[in-house]
């Protein structure tokens, strides 16, 4: 074997190597929850910081990131991010920063506070900073919200193309208002509205999740 | 199509004086182009038959190597079979055989005694001839003479005759006596000789049997070293038998290695995981699989080193001392690694614990915790399971080392299977391609057959015509 051929060799070796070793990022999850707290949906709370630490919290494994944030008047902004996590990657680590991550929301649950305005958009905008941050392989949206926007007069929340590029966004325990009990036409249209914006900006899937128990199933399928 | 006639307002003329046209150029051109058709023939259906006869050359020379390769591994296997019955053979006789001078020496030893004693018993003391005969003629002979003198001394012939013979009556009684005793103390004397001589005749049983089983290897050599049908036959048989044997034990032994994963990879991530991947899995799971790979190369070692398994030739023809070496080295290390196992597994119901009890409080339950007397169960279970998985993956060596040596026959069986297929699948192609070459020219033959026929009649006029102006 001359030298060439070692050299050729070694390089093979080295590259299979280096293809061979990788980062974990592309395999870890990252999902951000979404708490409207506006209007009647803040009601809700209880509930919701229920289903998110009973359904989404234990789904959770090593590496993963959690965001939490809430829903109201003006919600593209720091201070709606009321919880994050991003789990360590030793398994005993990870159930400990669960249970502190599931007692900041309980103190948070505690808190009282209603927004007069809905600004989903700007929820969701937040979200996105923060997921694409986090590199993981797998992002999700989970909005806890009835869906009906209602934005203070001049503020534009108007989507990229690429804003929701790689995230699954889903709709989970969307309550109906009075008038769609009257014309479920009105809940169905908001609904189909949603999911024609955040296709059109980029986003991988669209679902409504109506039974709390199906998230463990949504998460597995986001990975 | 339109863009093809010569006048488009008469598409029927167009088409008829196309027609014509083309059969005349192609009438014209017949010769290069039944030509370049023979020439797509030859290129492409007797390019796909010499592929199929090349692979067909191929496949026989694999059988052939595949018989080869059987048979070697036949007179292997033989010779390996005779030469465990030499050992066995060398064994014996340096185990039982050495015994032998010793076994000796012990019968002629007792057959001495018994000699010696047989001698003792034929030393009898002899009785004094006639004198029975000489008193009864003497005790008639008293009272007939009448002299006293004569009488009295009859009378004290006849005394001391019976007195003697009396002496000569106790002296044989205890002599009789003695040739009993002597007789009786040769009894045990017989019996070891009983006993020995039995133990020879096993000695010499077990001798005969390994001969006997030499006798039947020897035969099998010698059949196979001829390498007739019936034993190729036979051998492709018996490494069929193991491939699926062997294959079968491995699926299982897969399994177990795949429970032994399961086992520690939870505990691994607790004690190595940086968030890095090799090839795909979590450098703890890879660590995982590495320990179990660890745990079958080992127990290849020590087969090796016991002289089972023949996987590292050098290993086997290593001296003793090194070979004892390996494999009291690679004991201690299964064991480490047995027991490192042993407490992943304790770690692994721990972590499981802790998990569930997690759940249980984000959930908000108040479920009551498993009972401390069935965690320590199942702690318990899966230490013993971490601890004795690995022993069991070390006897992979040996079907491991069968499978090795069966699945060669197996894939290169396959491999001509392949081979074999591709070539009549050449064949079938190469048969089709022609065929459809011969239509199409037969077509195009067809489509030009009026200036063919108006040509061959015009030959033949004017061949007429020449003969004619000719006569």
């Amino acid at each position: 074997m001359d030298m060439n051929n070692i050299r050729a060799f070694i390089i093979i070796a080295l590259s299979l190597v280096c293809s061979a070793c990788g980062d974990n990022k592309r395999h870890e999850t990252a999902i951000c929850a979404l708490m409207d707290i506006s209007g009647t949906y803040a009601d809700e709370k209880p509930n919701v910081i229920k289903i998110v630490k009973a359904g989404i919290v234990p789904q959770m494994s090593p590496g993963d990131s959690l965001f939490f944030i809430t829903i109201d008047s003006n919600s593209y902004d720091e201070q709606n991010l009321k919880a994050s996590l991003t789990l360590d990657y030793t398994p005993s680590k990870a159930n400990r920063q669960k249970l502190a991550f599931a007692t900041k929301l309980d103190e948070y649950a505690k808190t009282g506070g209603q927004a007069r305005f809905t600004d989903i958009s700007g929820a969701m905008m937040l979200c996105t900073d923060y997921l694409k941050k986090t590199g993981s392989g797998n992002q999700s949206i989970i909005v806890f919200s009835d869906m009906r926007e209602e934005l203070k007069e001049g503020f534009k929340r108007n989507f990229d193309e690429n804003e929701f590029e790689g995230i699954n966004i889903a709709a989970m325990n969307v309550i109906k208002l009075s008038p769609d009990s009257s014309d479920p036409k009105l809940y169905r249209d908001r609904l189909a509205s949603w999911e024609k914006r955040v296709l059109k900006s980029g986003a991988n899937a669209w679902e409504v999740i109506i039974d709390p128990l199906k998230i463990p199933e949504y998460i597995e399928r986001l990975r | 199509m339109e863009t093809l006639y010569f006048w488009p307002e008469m598409p029927g003329l167009s088409i008829v004086v196309l027609l014509l046209v083309t059969m005349l150029f192609l009438w014209i051109a017949r010769e290069p182009i039944h030509k370049a058709f023979e020439a797509l023939l030859e290129g492409t259906s007797g390019g796909l038959k010499k592929m199929a006869d090349s692979a067909k050359q191929l496949a026989e020379k694999m059988r052939e190597r595949d018989r080869k390769v059987l048979l070697e591994s036949g007179i292997g296997d033989a010779k390996q079979k005779l030469q465990e019955e030499f050992q066995r053979v060398e064994m014996s006789y340096t185990k039982h055989l050495s015994n032998y001078p010793a076994l000796q020496r012990k019968l002629d030893d007792s057959i001495s005694k018994i000699e010696t004693d047989y001698k003792d018993c034929g030393q009898a003391t002899p009785e004094a001839p006639g004198w029975n005969e000489a008193v009864a003629s003497i005790a008639k002979v008293q009272g007939s003479s009448g002299d006293r003198v004569i009488e009295k001394m009859l009378s004290e012939i006849h005394k001391s005759a019976v007195d003697g013979e009396k002496r000569a009556l106790t002296e044989l009684r205890n002599t009789t006596s003695k040739r009993h005793k002597i007789l009786s103390s040769m009894a045990p004397v017989w019996k070891s000789i009983s006993k020995q001589l039995k133990e020879v005749g096993e000695l010499v049983g077990s001798v005969l049997d390994t001969t006997n089983r030499i006798d039947k290897h020897m035969t099998q050599f010698e059949k196979i070293s001829k390498g007739d049908q019936d034993s190729i036959d036979t051998l492709a048989s018996r490494a069929n038998k193991l491939f699926i044997f062997s294959s079968i034990i491995m699926v299982v032994a897969a399994v177990g290695a795949f429970v032994n994963f399961r086992l520690i990879a939870l505990p691994m991530s607790e004690l190595m995981n940086d968030g890095s991947r090799f090839l795909g899995m979590p450098v703890s799971d890879f660590s995982a699989l590495v320990i179990i790979l660890i745990e079958v190369f080992l127990g290849v070692f020590i087969m090796d080193a016991l002289g089972i398994t023949n996987i590292i030739p050098q290993i086997g023809t290593m001296e003793r001392n090194k070979r004892r070496l390996i494999l009291y080295a690679s004991l201690f290390f299964l064991f480490l690694f047995a027991c490192a196992e042993a407490s992943l597994g304790v770690l692994r119901e721990m972590l499981t614990e802790a998990k569930t009890a997690a759940n249980q409080a984000l959930a908000g339950s108040s479920a009551a915790v498993a009972s401390q007397g069935a965690s320590q169960i199942t702690v318990t279970g899966q230490a013993i399971l971490g601890f004795v998985l690995p022993w069991v993956l070390a006897l992979v060596a040996m079907p491991l080392e069968v499978f090795i040596e069966s699945s060669q026959h197996a894939f290169r069986k396959l491999l001509i299977l392949l081979v074999n297929t591709f070539a009549s699948l050449c064949r079938m192609l190469a048969f089709l391609i022609e065929y459809i070459i011969k239509i199409i020219i037969h077509l195009y033959d067809a489509y030009i057959i009026i200036p063919t026929k108006i040509g061959s009649l015009a030959s033949n006029r004017g061949k007429l015509q020449n003969s004619g102006a000719g006569r």
